[in-house]
C-alpha cells in the first residue's frame, strides 16, 4: 500500500476545497504526492504536499457551486415570490382588515415619532457646548427657619473669587437676569432683551462669533457683544457692526466689540445682547454687597493635558463653606448657606429642587411622553396582533398545506413575521408624511423649532429600529401561534382555537382600553385644573388691566403722567409696583415686630407702590389705602392677611412694624392675592409707599369695554411724556396665561393622545367585532329565525367587549387616581380629585366602544337569515 | 475583430490540452508544461486556469477513470471545444499575419541556428 500524504493536510483541504472540485484536485496532488515521495523522499515531499495544499486557497477552488435547490439566508427566490404573493393576496382580499391595521399602525408610529422627536430636541438643550461636561452652575443651599431651599441665586462677585481662590476652576463667569433695554442707534429705536456676563462668557460657551474675540468681547465696562439678528437690524452686517456705538436708554454709549450667531433655539436662555460684568455692577450698586443675590454664577473645571476634567466632587466639598469668609451672618442663628454644582447640561432637564437636594423637574415630562409614545404604539401592534390571530383560523389551512409539502416552521414563522414588516413598512411611510405634514402644527403647539431630520442617520437608525420592533412585535403572536398548528388536524377541519387563544385577544383588548382610559382620566384630571387655575379668584381682577414699564421720563415725570393720563378717556386709575402682580418683586427677612421669635427667619414679599395701588387692582382692604389726605403715609405699611396671620396679629390695623430698621404702623390689611403661579402658596406680604417710580411697572386700570380708547389714549401720552422709548405694553391677562404654558400645553396634548389612543384601540375592536360579526354568521341567522329580534342579536354581539371595557375600567382607575394624585402634587392650590371622574372616563371608553362595535352588531343582526343560512 | 480574450497563461494551458490530446488533466498538464516551456507552475495555477478556460467555453471536460496512486479518485479529463480551437486558431492568424508584416531587415538579427 502506498503510504499517504500528511493527513492534516488533507483535512485542511476536505475542508475548504469546494465540493465538487475536491475529487479531482485531491486525486491530482496524490499523484503528485506519490511522484515527490519517489524522487526526493518522505520529509521534502510532505513539506510539498503542505504547500500544494496551501497554494489551493484561491477564490475558484473555495467558491462553493451553486445549486437550484439549495437555500441561502433569504431561502428560495421562487419561494420569497411566493411569500410576497400570498401576503399581498391576503391585503388585498381583506381590504379594511388591512387598511385597519396599517391605519392604526401608521398613526402610532406618526405619534410615536413626533414625541421621539420632541424627546430629542429636549435632550438637545444647552448640549452643544465643547466644554460642556466642564460647565457647571454654582448653586446655593439656604438653611433657615428650620427649612432647606436650594436657589441659582448667588452673590454677584461670587464667580470672579471662585476663579481667584480654586485652581480646579478654569474660568468662570456670572450671568444675570434679563433685562430690556432700549437701543438708539441714528434714528432706529427699539426695545431689545440681553443679559450681562462675565468676561469669559463666550470662551466657556460655545456661540460662534462672526466678529470680534472671544477674550476681548466683553473686556471694557462700554462694550457690548450683539447677536447676528441684531448686527443686521442696526448695522446691515456683522463686520460693519463692529466698533460701532448704540445708546442704550438714551444714557449710556456702548461699543459693539463682538457679534455671535443667534442663540440657538434649543438653549434655556435667550438673549440679543451680552453687557459686561463691571457695568452690570455699577448700575446694581446693591450687588456688590456679599448678602445680596440675584445672578446666576458658572464655571467651567480645568482639565489637564489628558484632558481629564478636575473633580468635580471634591471641588463641591471645598467650596461648601466658602460663602462664610466673605458674609458674616451665616452660621448664625440657624442660618446657614452651602455652596454646591450642578451640571450645567443637566439644568434644563432637572430644575427642580425639594427641600434643597435634586428632585427632578421637566425630564418627568419627557420620560411621561416616553411612556406615553411607547404606549400608543404598542395598542397599534396589539390591534394588529389581535386582528391576525382572529384571522389565523383562515390562514390555518394555509399553513397545513405549506407544512404538508415541507415547509419548516422557521420557515413559517419567517414567512409571518416578514408579513408583518412588510404592513409595518408600509405604515412606516405613511407614518412618515404624516409626521412631515403634522410638524409645523406640532412645533406651534409645543412651541418648538423641530425640523424634519431627514439628513440625521441617527432618524433613520431609530426609524429602522422601530419598524423592526413594531414587526416583530405585531407579527411574533400570529407567527409563533400558526406556525405550531398541526397540519394533520387543521387539514382534517377539526382545529379549534382553545381558551387559551381568546384569553390572550381578550387581555390583549383590555389592555389597550385601560391605557386608553387612563389617558382619558388624565385628560378630564388636567383640564380641571387648568380650568380651575383659569376661574380661580386671584384676589385682584387682572380683566382690563394692562402693564407699562417705568423708563425714561416715566421715571422722573411720573406725577404729570399720571395726572394727564387719568383726564382721558378709557383710563379708570394708574399706579405702579415692583415686578407685576403675578411675578414675585422682591422678598426680605429683615422685618420686626413686637414680640417677635428671635429665631424667626420669616420671608416677606415686598414692594414698594404708588398711591392707588389697591384701587387699581382692586384687591380688597380692611382698614384703608395709602391716601394723599393723610401726610404720614411714607411710613406706614399695608400687609396681606397671610402675614397678619404668620405675626400673629388678631387685629393688625395700627399695630407697629419694623422694616429695614424704619417702624411705622400698618395702616390696612389686604385681602390675600396670588403673587405667583398656583404652583406656589400665597405667601406673606408687606406693601410700602415709595415717590421713586424708576424701573417700577406702571399698572393701568381701563374702563371696562373701552379698552381701544384706553391703548389709543395710553399711546398717545406716552408720546408726550417719552418719545425716546417706544411704546409697549402688556395685559395682564396674557401676562397670566404665560405663568401657564406648559401646563396649557400638557392639557392639549394629553387631549390629542387620549383621542389617538381611543381611537386606535377602536380601530382594533371595530376590526374584531367585524370579524366576530362573521364568524357568527351562522349562528345569528339561526337565531333569527327562531324568532331571536334584533336588539337581543345585537346585544348577544356587544355584551362580550363590553364586559372586557369594564374591567379596564376597573384596571385604569386607581392607577389614573395615583398618577394624577402626583401631578396634581406640584399645584399649592388644586383640584380635589373626584369619584364622578372615573366612571366618565369609562363612560366616554364604553360609549365610543359600543359606538364602534355597534356598526358591525347592527350590520349582522339585520342580514338577512335566509341568505347567510344558504351560504355554505 | 472580436472574440474572448484569453490571457497568455491560459493560452499556453489551452494548447498543451491541445497537445494531450484525450490525456488532459491537471497533473499531465502541468508536467507537458514543465517539459515543453520549461516553466516550473503550481498546480493550483493550473486548476484555477482549467475552471477558467471552462467557465469561457474555451474547455469540455469529463471524469476518467481512478488509478491507485490517486488514491481511488478520478481524473478530470479537458478536451478543447470548437471555441477553444477557433480562439486558438485567430489567436495564431493574428500572429501569423503580424510576423508576415514585418520588413525582412526590420527585427535586429540574431544568431540563427542553420541559416
Amino acid at each position: 500500500m502506498l503510504r499517504p500524504p500528511p493527513r492534516f493536510a488533507d483535512r485542511l483541504l476536505e475542508w475548504f476545497c469546494a465540493p465538487h472540485l475536491l475529487e479531482e484536485v485531491q486525486g491530482d496532488l496524490y499523484e503528485r504526492y506519490v511522484r515527490d515521495l519517489q524522487r526526493s523522499g518522505t520529509s521534502k515531499a510532505n513539506r510539498k504536499y503542505w504547500l500544494n495544499v496551501l497554494r489551493f486557497f484561491r477564490p475558484f477552488a473555495l467558491k462553493r457551486q451553486s445549486s437550484d435547490y439549495q437555500l441561502n439566508f433569504f431561502g428560495n427566490p421562487v419561494m420569497l415570490r411566493n411569500y410576497l404573493k400570498i401576503a399581498w393576496r391576503n391585503m388585498i382580499q381583506h381590504k379594511s382588515f388591512s387598511a385597519i391595521n396599517i391605519m392604526g399602525l401608521a398613526l402610532g408610529m406618526a405619534t410615536s415619532l413626533l414625541i421621539y422627536l420632541w424627546i430629542q430636541d429636549e435632550f438637545s438643550v444647552d448640549a452643544y457646548h465643547a466644554n460642556g461636561p466642564q460647565l457647571y452652575t454654582v448653586m446655593e443651599r439656604q438653611f433657615f427657619d428650620g427649612k432647606i431651599e436650594a436657589s441659582p441665586s448667588t452673590p454677584a462677585l461670587l464667580a470672579e473669587e471662585l476663579e481667584k481662590v480654586f485652581p480646579e476652576i478654569e474660568h468662570a463667569a456670572s450671568l444675570s437676569w434679563e433685562q430690556t433695554f432700549t437701543f438708539a442707534v441714528g434714528d432706529k429705536l427699539n426695545k431689545e432683551i440681553g443679559r450681562s456676563a462675565g468676561a469669559s462668557w463666550f470662551t466657556m460657551f460655545s456661540f460662534p462669533l462672526l466678529a470680534g474675540k472671544a477674550e476681548t468681547a466683553l473686556a471694557a465696562p462700554n462694550n457690548i457683544a450683539i447677536s447676528r439678528k441684531l448686527a443686521q437690524n442696526y448695522f446691515g452686517s456683522p463686520q460693519e457692526a463692529m466698533g460701532k456705538s448704540i445708546r442704550l436708554d438714551n444714557t449710556a454709549d456702548y461699543q459693539v466689540s463682538a457679534v455671535f450667531e443667534d442663540i440657538p433655539a434649543n438653549s434655556s436662555e435667550t438673549y440679543d445682547y451680552v453687557l459686561p460684568w463691571q457695568d452690570f455692577l455699577q448700575r446694581n450698586e446693591w450687588l456688590k454687597d456679599w448678602g445680596s443675590n440675584a445672578p446666576v454664577a458658572r464655571i467651567q473645571l480645568r482639565t489637564d493635558r489628558n484632558g481629564v476634567s478636575a473633580d468635580p466632587a471634591k471641588l463641591e466639598a471645598k467650596m461648601k463653606t466658602f460663602l462664610k469668609r466673605y458674609n458674616p451672618s451665616i452660621g448664625k442663628e440657624k442660618f446657614d448657606i452651602q455652596l454646591f454644582l450642578q451640571p450645567y447640561q443637566d439644568a434644563y432637564l432637572y430644575s427642580n429642587f425639594k427641600n434643597g437636594y435634586q428632585s427632578g423637574g421637566r425630564i418627568e415630562y419627557v420620560r411621561l411622553a416616553g411612556i406615553v409614545a411607547a404606549f400608543i404604539l404598542l395598542i397599534a401592534c396589539i390591534n394588529f396582533m389581535n386582528l391576525a390571530t382572529a384571522r389565523s383560523v383562515k390562514r390555518a389551512r394555509e399553513v397545513g398545506v405549506r407544512k404538508v409539502v415541507g415547509a419548516a416552521r422557521s420557515l413559517l414563522i419567517g414567512q409571518f413575521i416578514g408579513e408583518a414588516l412588510l404592513l409595518t413598512t408600509i405604515a412606516l411611510v405613511i407614518a412618515l408624511v404624516l409626521t412631515a405634514l403634522l410638524l409645523p402644527a406640532f412645533n406651534s403647539l409645543t412651541n418648538k423649532q423641530i425640523s424634519f431630520p431627514l439628513i440625521n442617520a441617527s432618524f433613520w437608525i431609530t426609524l429602522l429600529g422601530m419598524t423592526l420592533i413594531t414587526g416583530f412585535i405585531a407579527g411574533s403572536y400570529p407567527a409563533l401561534v400558526l406556525s405550531s398548528l398541526n397540519p394533520i388536524r387543521v387539514l382534517k377541519g377539526t382545529l379549534r382555537f382553545g381558551a387559551g387563544a381568546r384569553l390572550f385577544r381578550q387581555g390583549l383588548v383590555v389592555f389597550q382600553f385601560s391605557l386608553s382610559i387612563l389617558l382619558i382620566i388624565g385628560t378630564i384630571i388636567v383640564y380641571r385644573q387648568i380650568g380651575f387655575i383659569q376661574t380661580t379668584n386671584l384676589g385682584f381682577d387682572r380683566e382690563n388691566l394692562i402693564y407699562l414699564k417705568g423708563e425714561g421720563e416715566l421715571a422722573t415725570n411720573y406725577t404729570a403722567f399720571k395726572q394727564e393720563l387719568l383726564q382721558k378717556p378709557g383710563i379708570q386709575s394708574v399706579t405702579y409696583m415692583d415686578g407685576s402682580p403675578t411675578n414675585t418683586f422682591g422678598s426680605t427677612r429683615n422685618v420686626q415686630w413686637p414680640g417677635k421669635n428671635p429665631t424667626s427667619t420669616l420671608m416677606f414679599q415686598f414692594s414698594t407702590v404708588d398711591y392707588d395701588f389697591t384701587k387699581t387692582l382692586k384687591v380688597n382692604v380692611t382698614g384703608r389705602d395709602f391716601s394723599r389726605d393723610f401726610g404720614m403715609d411714607s411710613t406706614t405699611f399695608l400687609i396681606n392677611e397671610t402675614a397678619a396671620r404668620r405675626i400673629g396679629y388678631q387685629q393688625a390695623i395700627g399695630k407697629q412694624l419694623t422694616l429695614w430698621g424704619k417702624t411705622g404702623n400698618i395702616i390696612g390689611v389686604m385681602k390675600d392675592f396670588h403673587q405667583n403661579s398656583l404652583h406656589q402658596a400665597i405667601e406673606p406680604m408687606i406693601v410700602k409707599l415709595s415717590p421713586k417710580s424708576d424701573r417700577k411697572s406702571i399698572i393701568v386700570r381701563t374702563q371696562p369695554g373701552q379698552s381701544k380708547q384706553a391703548l389709543a389714549s395710553l399711546e398717545s401720552v406716552w408720546q408726550q411724556f417719552n418719545p425716546k422709548f417706544p411704546f409697549t405694553y402688556t395685559f395682564a391677562d396674557q401676562a397670566f396665561q404665560k405663568l401657564y404654558r406648559s401646563e396649557t400645553i400638557i392639557g392639549t396634548l394629553a387631549n390629542y393622545f387620549a383621542f389617538l389612543a381611543i381611537f386606535i384601540s377602536c380601530l382594533g375592536l371595530f376590526g374584531l367585532a367585524a370579524f366576530m360579526a362573521e364568524q357568527r354568521t351562522k349562528e345569528i341567522g339561526l337565531r333569527k329565525v327562531l324568532g331571536a329580534s334584533v336588539a337581543s342579536v345585537v346585544a348577544l354581539l356587544s355584551v362580550d367587549f363590553l364586559k372586557l371595557v369594564l374591567v379596564a375600567i376597573l384596571i385604569a382607575s386607581p392607577l389614573g387616581w395615583y398618577a394624577m394624585k402626583q401631578w396634581l402634587q406640584e399645584f399649592a392650590y388644586k383640584i380635589d380629585i373626584e369619584w364622578w371622574m372615573f366612571p366618565l372616563a369609562g363612560l366616554v371608553a364604553v360609549c365610543i366602544a359600543l359606538l364602534t362595535i355597534s356598526f358591525q352588531s347592527i350590520k349582522a343582526a339585520l342580514m338577512n337569515p335566509v341568505k347567510s343560512l344558504r351560504s355554505e | 475583430m472580436k472574440r474572448t480574450y484569453l490571457g497568455e497563461f491560459e493560452e499556453v494551458v489551452l494548447l498543451t490540452v491541445a497537445v494531450l490530446n484525450e490525456k488532459a488533466y491537471g497533473v499531465a498538464i502541468t508536467d507537458e508544461l514543465d517539459r515543453q516551456t520549461g516553466r516550473s507552475v503550481s498546480i493550483s495555477a493550473v486548476h484555477a486556469a482549467l475552471s477558467r478556460l471552462q467557465e469561457k467555453g474555451m474547455l469540455y471536460s469529463h471524469m476518467g477513470d481512478a488509478t491507485a496512486e490517486r488514491g481511488g479518485r478520478r481524473k478530470r479529463l479537458f478536451t478543447v471545444t470548437a471555441l477553444g480551437s477557433r480562439t486558438l486558431h485567430d489567436i495564431r492568424s493574428m500572429r501569423d499575419q503580424l510576423w508576415n508584416s514585418i520588413e525582412p531587415n526590420a527585427l535586429p538579427t540574431i544568431g540563427l541556428a542553420g541559416s
